[in-house]
Parts: C-alpha cells; sequence; structure tokens
C-alpha cells in the first residue's frame, strides 16, 4: 500500500507507515510549508499512526524543517503513535545533535529496511511492558 | 532608512539588497554561495555549513526581523576583511532587531530560536550591530588555524 507527494512516498509495512523523503532533497525554509502538511495530512490519515521517515537521500535540512518534525511528532503522539527517524548522513545527524533534538527524537542509524524491523519490535515490547503493568495493577 | 549605509567597504565580493520573501532568500542563498565557492572560502565539505547559515541569517531577517513584510527589503553583504583574513557577512534588516546574545539554545518543545544557534556553532564569531540591524558572521578560510576569526 503507497502513497505518494511531491516530497514524500509513503508504504505500509506492518504496523508501520515509511515516510522516503525523495531523492537529492533539500529540506529547507522554502519548501517546509509543503513537506510539513504532506506529513500531517498522512498522520490525518490514520489513528496511532507510527511513521518512520527515511532522511537516507536527504543532503539538505534546515532548521525549519526541524521546528515542523516537532509539530508532527507531537501530532503523531496526540493520535496514540510515533514519529521516529533513519539513515542520515552525518551533515544532517549533526544538525540535530547541536540543537538536542537527537534526545528528543528516536533517530536509528540504519536504512529504512532494517530501522522498521527495530521499530516494530520496540512496539511490541512496549505493548507488552503495558500487559504486565495491568496485570500487575489488577492485583 | 539604512542605518547602515556606511558599512560599505572595499574587498566586498558580494552585495545584494532582496524583498522580504522565500523566493528571495532561495535566489540569494545560491547567488552567494556561487561567489564563496568561486573565491575559495567554501571547500566542498564546509559547503552544508555555509548554506545552513545563510539561510538560518536570511530567513530570520526576513521573519523575525523584517516580519515577512514586502515594503521591507533584507541586505547582504559579504567582504573578504584584509586585517583578519576572514570572511565577514553581513544580513541587515529594517526590523526592531534583537540582541544574539539573549538568543540560548531552546528547550527541544520550543518552535523557534534554533537558527541563531546552528549559526553560532557553524560559523568562527558571530555577533549582532544593534545599530545597524545586522547580524554579522565571520568564517575563516578552509584551512586557515582555527580561532583566526574568533572564538
Amino acid at each position: 500500500v503507497g502513497t505518494e507527494s511531491a516530497i514524500l512516498t509513503f508504504e505500509e509495512v506492518g504496523a508501520i507507515t515509511i515516510g522516503r523523503i525523495q531523492s537529492a532533497s533539500v529540506l529547507d525554509a522554502m519548501n517546509v510549508d509543503q513537506f510539513g502538511k504532506d506529513l500531517q495530512d498522512q498522520v490525518a490519515k490514520t489513528d496511532d499512526i507510527n511513521l518512520l521517515l527515511d532522511f537516507r537521500e536527504v543532503e539538505y535540512l534546515s532548521s525549519a524543517v526541524l521546528t515542523e518534525l516537532i509539530r508532527v511528532h507531537k501530532s503523531c503522539e496526540d493520535r496514540g503513535g510515533s514519529l521516529r527517524l533513519c539513515a542520515m548522513n552525518a551533515d544532517i545527524h549533526k544538525v540535530f545533535e547541536i540543537t538536542n533534538l537527537d534526545r528528543y527524537f528516536t533517530i536509528y542509524s540504519d536504512r529504512a529496511e532494517e530501522a522498521v524491523k527495530k521499530f516494530a519490535r520496540s512496539l511490541t515490547v512496549e505493548a507488552d511492558e503495558r500487559a504486565w503493568s495491568n496485570i500487575n495493577k489488577s492485583e | 532608512l539604512w542605518p547602515g549605509e556606511t558599512f560599505g567597504v572595499s574587498n566586498v565580493i558580494f552585495c545584494k539588497e532582496i524583498p522580504s520573501t522565500m523566493d528571495a532568500v532561495g535566489d540569494t542563498i545560491a547567488s552567494a554561495l556561487d561567489v564563496l565557492r568561486k573565491k575559495d572560502w567554501i571547500a566542498e565539505a564546509g559547503e552544508f555549513n555555509a548554506r545552513l547559515c545563510l539561510e538560518e541569517a536570511l530567513v530570520n531577517a526576513v521573519t523575525h526581523g523584517n516580519k515577512s513584510n514586502a515594503d521591507l527589503t533584507v541586505r547582504i553583504e559579504m567582504e573578504e576583511e584584509a586585517e583578519s583574513g576572514c570572511c565577514v557577512i553581513r544580513v541587515q534588516d529594517q526590523g526592531n532587531g534583537f540582541r544574539a546574545d539573549d538568543v540560548t539554545l531552546p528547550d527541544c518543545d520550543q518552535a523557534d530560536g534554533r537558527g541563531i544557534c546552528l549559526i553560532r556553532y557553524f560559523m568562527d564569531d558571530v555577533t549582532y550591530d544593534p545599530a545597524t540591524h545586522s547580524l554579522v558572521m565571520k568564517m575563516r578560510r578552509p584551512g586557515m588555524e582555527e580561532g583566526a576569526c574568533g572564538h
């Protein structure tokens, strides 16, 4: 199952939606509105969406995009899901480090194919922990 | 209208006055990078940093300085400073200005303020001149000793 926008393509892999940012993308203040709208539209389509954003093809990113990613992260959480990021090059990752956002977002260094497996495993673990917590509470 | 009219100096390698629009910002970044490349101020590996700082400074001037008022303009000037051997980039708006020293690294939940923090990280020296409403950034040429332009 897949959908497409000018900047992003989306693919559902099990419980996770992979958002692939298009090849050699420049994510800056000039196209941040469209980028944010494409992401928010996708988030609005699915309850408890778990979105993995693939940065493999991203060559440049500015702070305007960071602000947009925080908004999308909050939208995902408001709907019971989450946003995680993967496959950044060193320059892009540095921007997250400087702004402390490497601690705010879960960022996988792996490519999307591997990151989606880790994402899925962590969701399973979280679900198990919630189940055990509920059992303990009921006892 | 421009308190800093006197900052016109020799060794200017780029000077442009643009309307407060994102299209103008995009075009100006491309032109400025082209000049920095041709004048050997940036190596391929450093282009990301220079581009980021130019964008953050120009976007701040347009959106925060001039409040995106199309009647106001932003001026950018790049100068090869003979004294220090550094490249000085001045971005001047026509708004109320801000104190760069007041801008601290925001919490992760804060929507604005990260641009100036990124500039501080990547540029060798950053100051704000309230008299001219100008953000002044200094960068050293690739291979120059660290600290030659500040910090």
